[in-house]
């Protein structure tokens, strides 16, 4: 009897799957039969989970509202980096999108190697009266996000995450600590060991995806520089201080976690770290999964310093070859930047608006930030936002590498970080000549 | 009469259609292996980045570069302990369970095998996550456990040695339950007469095991074996893109592993491409070596 419910619900899935599919397909036939629309493909990385579905949302609304340019969207798995795998499977095919999302780390490599049309110089030749949208309605020190060593603006600002510091309040106040959380990083550490002592679980944990945003972070923060014009500059007094701090309490201390990216986040939502360091864009999985009263607070400073926060994301960028599909990517575009449309993309992503007039309109996401504290603390810190380095030229991301590997060496307790910041400096300096 | 004149050998029409059957496979080897296997050597002469329209021209430089690259030497290493660990968990335990299974065992046969084999027809990148969850150091049920003992779980993913450990473990996960169901049929195979004779002689297992299942099984035990390498350090790849990315600072990269990472993380195209031929090389080494010594002692029943 059983058996027969489970191939009954089964085969009852399987028609819905199909039907699912064939009512996608016709629509898709019916608005490709008006032939004089131009059609322009729109390159992103959001899976199902990670806003593909507002991706979805917002292109089919374009598609209803306008009458010149019909927009397909295509997802590319394994985020930015898989993005610029398939634009180059595509450009070397001689084809490209229209408008594809370049990640912030990928900034200079794909203004090295792939064309691509400045957005500034599509609306200047086609579009007058948007001459002054950029300037309008983006702060400048997010525009400069886009912009690559040459100072050429790539693309738009588009999804934007900066660093927070998520904390277990529950743990934070049986350790007999302010449950609002550190404000200092030295406190982050006192903070941890106390939480070590009182309540024998862990106090802190910082990501450690394949990339050194948070690493950026916490050192640009108290003064050190990732670059210094074309050079590597991380391993200055400042740059050696702030990693100490880390570095002691995963080694010294043994107070913070040394693990992968999930791993941490994870036990930070099981309960078993008090705080954890780590994008704005993990906030849904966090709010959604953990059990205790958990909060979102601002970057730490360190003490009587400003905070340099390194913006996570991408950029949308034109990589449509001919004027008709320039224009069609244009005015996608300025739909997409559009004050409804970005308060759709940041409610359904958790990703902070680049514009800076969406948090207050009515229309934008005034009661969607009311009810969402924890999104708060990553919008009030946008004037500390700076550019992602990406290390310049061709052999950026073999630099990128080397510090990634000294990461695990200094946090695994097997070099003093001063040598291995030093050494490793130099060595990326070699290959940056 | 026709072997007397082996120089001219007619075309009949048996042969065209020996050759039109092996089109097919042919054309997708070229294709798939050959083809691709080509122009990885043409490539490992280049310095390139996939995306660049020139290709320039460095002679043997990649090759020098790789060979004087530590990480090279560390990720060879790294190798060797792979296969190793699985030619233990892959080989060995499930010839030594197939054994038991066949031979020892009475009852519950069949639970057994439908329970070893099950998790092979998962998806590896889905055991992986599994896993990250269930090893979880920190938080996830092993710790937990082991927890209850007084044992504090080692942080395996950012420990050297131990990263390479657990990710052969969830590698055989998927791998184990086809080796042992190959094993299983070929100690199955054996004819029931020479066993039982044995045991009537009263002929200890582990001599019974050693003297006439291990001899009389080894052409399939020859296969489950150059499997379990090359196959298993593919599928150790999976684990290693899921949990580690090859960290801490290449601890738990394989030479594969290491090849994608540099070709499509790194986008070295020829610093890559150099890698494979040496490891490609260093495969045929090895074979050329089992074909010369170990091959000579297997039995084969037709």
């Amino acid at each position: 009897m059983k058996g027969y419910l489970k191939l009954f619900s089964l085969l009852a899935l399987m028609l819905m799957l199909a039907a699912c599919g064939k009512s996608g397909s016709t629509t898709s036939n019916n608005s490709a039969a008006s032939d004089e629309k131009t059609v322009i493909e729109y390159w992103h990385v959001n899976a199902e989970t990670q806003g593909g579905k507002t991706v979805e949302e917002l292109v089919k609304a374009f598609n209803e509202q306008s009458k010149t340019t019909k927009v397909v969207a295509k997802y590319n798995p394994d985020m930015y980096k898989g993005l610029m795998q398939n634009l180059q499977a595509e450009a070397a095919s001689g084809k490209s999108p229209a408008v594809v999302q370049v990640g912030w780390s990928f900034l200079d490599y794909f203004s090295n190697n792939f064309s691509y049309i400045s957005p500034q110089e599509v609306i200047d030749q086609h579009f007058p009266d948007d001459r002054t949208f950029l300037k309008d309605h983006f702060l400048d020190n997010v525009l400069e996000l886009a912009q690559n060593s040459e100072g050429i603006q790539v693309g738009i600002p588009y999804s934007l995450s900066t660093p927070v510091l998520y904390i277990n309040k529950d743990l934070l106040k049986e350790a007999g600590l302010d449950e609002n959380g550190p404000k200092t990083w030295q406190e982050v550490k006192e903070f941890s060991k106390k939480i070590k002592e009182k309540t024998g679980k862990h106090g802190f944990y910082m990501q450690e995806p394949a990339d050194n945003w948070a690493t950026q972070a916490l050192l640009e923060s108290n003064g050190a520089r990732m670059l210094s014009g074309k050079k590597a500059a991380f391993a200055s007094k400042e740059g050696i201080e702030a990693y100490q701090l880390l570095a002691d309490m995963i080694v010294k201390d043994k107070t913070a976690l040394h693990l992968p990216w999930d791993q941490g986040v994870q036990s930070f939502i099981d309960g078993n770290v008090a705080m954890a360091y780590t994008t704005i864009a993990r906030r849904s999985q966090i709010q959604d999964n953990a059990k205790f009263n958990a909060a979102a607070i601002k970057s730490p400073a360190w003490e009587g310093k400003n905070v340099r926060l390194p913006a996570g994301g991408a950029m949308l960028a034109i990589t449509a070859q001919e004027e008709k599909q320039q224009k069609a990517a244009w005015e996608f575009m300025k739909y997409l930047y559009s004050v409804e449309s970005m308060a759709k993309w940041t409610e359904g992503t958790g990703y902070v608006p680049p514009r800076k007039d969406v948090a207050e309109d009515e229309n934008g996401l005034k009661d969607f930030l009311a009810e969402n504290e924890m999104m708060k603390a990553a919008i009030e810190q946008m004037d500390g936002v700076v550019s992602w380095t990406s290390f310049p030229g061709d052999a950026g991301l073999e630099a990128e590498q080397k510090l990634l590997d000294i990461r695990d060496e200094i946090l695994g307790g097997k070099t003093s970080v001063e040598e291995g910041l030093k050494t490793t400096e130099k060595e990326i300096n070699k290959l940056l000549k | 009469m026709q072997a007397a004149k082996p120089a001219k050998i007619k075309f009949t029409a048996d042969h065209w259609k020996a050759y039109g059957l092996l089109i097919p496979s042919l054309i997708i080897f070229i294709l798939f292996m050959f083809w691709p296997f080509m122009y990885t050597i043409y490539l490992s002469f280049f310095d390139w980045n996939m995306v660049k329209p020139t290709k320039e021209f460095v002679g043997l430089q990649n090759y020098k570069e790789v060979l004087t690259d530590p990480t090279t030497y560390k990720v060879f290493g790294n190798t060797l302990l792979y296969i190793g660990l699985l030619l233990i968990i892959n080989l060995i335990i499930p010839y030594i369970l197939a054994f038991v299974l066949d031979i020892v065992l009475k009852r519950f046969n069949h639970l057994y095998k439908g329970a070893i084999f099950l998790p092979s027809v998962i998806s590896l990148v889905v055991g992986s996550i599994l896993f990250t969850w269930l090893l979880n150091p920190v938080s996830g049920p092993a710790a937990i456990i082991l927890g209850w003992f007084g044992i504090d779980m080692p942080i395996w993913s950012k420990l050297d040695g131990w990263v390479i450990v657990v990710l052969s473990l969830i590698t055989s996960w998927k791998v184990f339950g086809y080796n042992f169901i190959v094993l299983y049929a070929s100690v199955n195979g054996i004819s029931r007469e020479v066993i039982e004779a044995a045991r009537l002689d009263g002929v200890p297992l582990w001599k019974i095991f050693f003297h006439l299942v291990l001899p009389m099984s080894s052409a399939t035990g020859i296969y489950v074996f150059i499997i379990t390498i090359v196959q298993g350090l593919q599928y150790v790849f999976t684990p290693i893109k899921v949990i580690t990315q090859g960290g801490p600072n290449y601890a738990s990269s394989n030479a594969i592993y290491h090849a994608y990472h540099e070709a499509f993380v790194l986008y070295r195209t020829g610093h890559s491409a150099a890698l494979s031929i040496l490891t490609m090389a260093i495969f045929i080494l090895l074979l050329i070596l089992e074909f010369k010594f170990v091959e000579r002692g297997i039995h084969y029943e037709n």
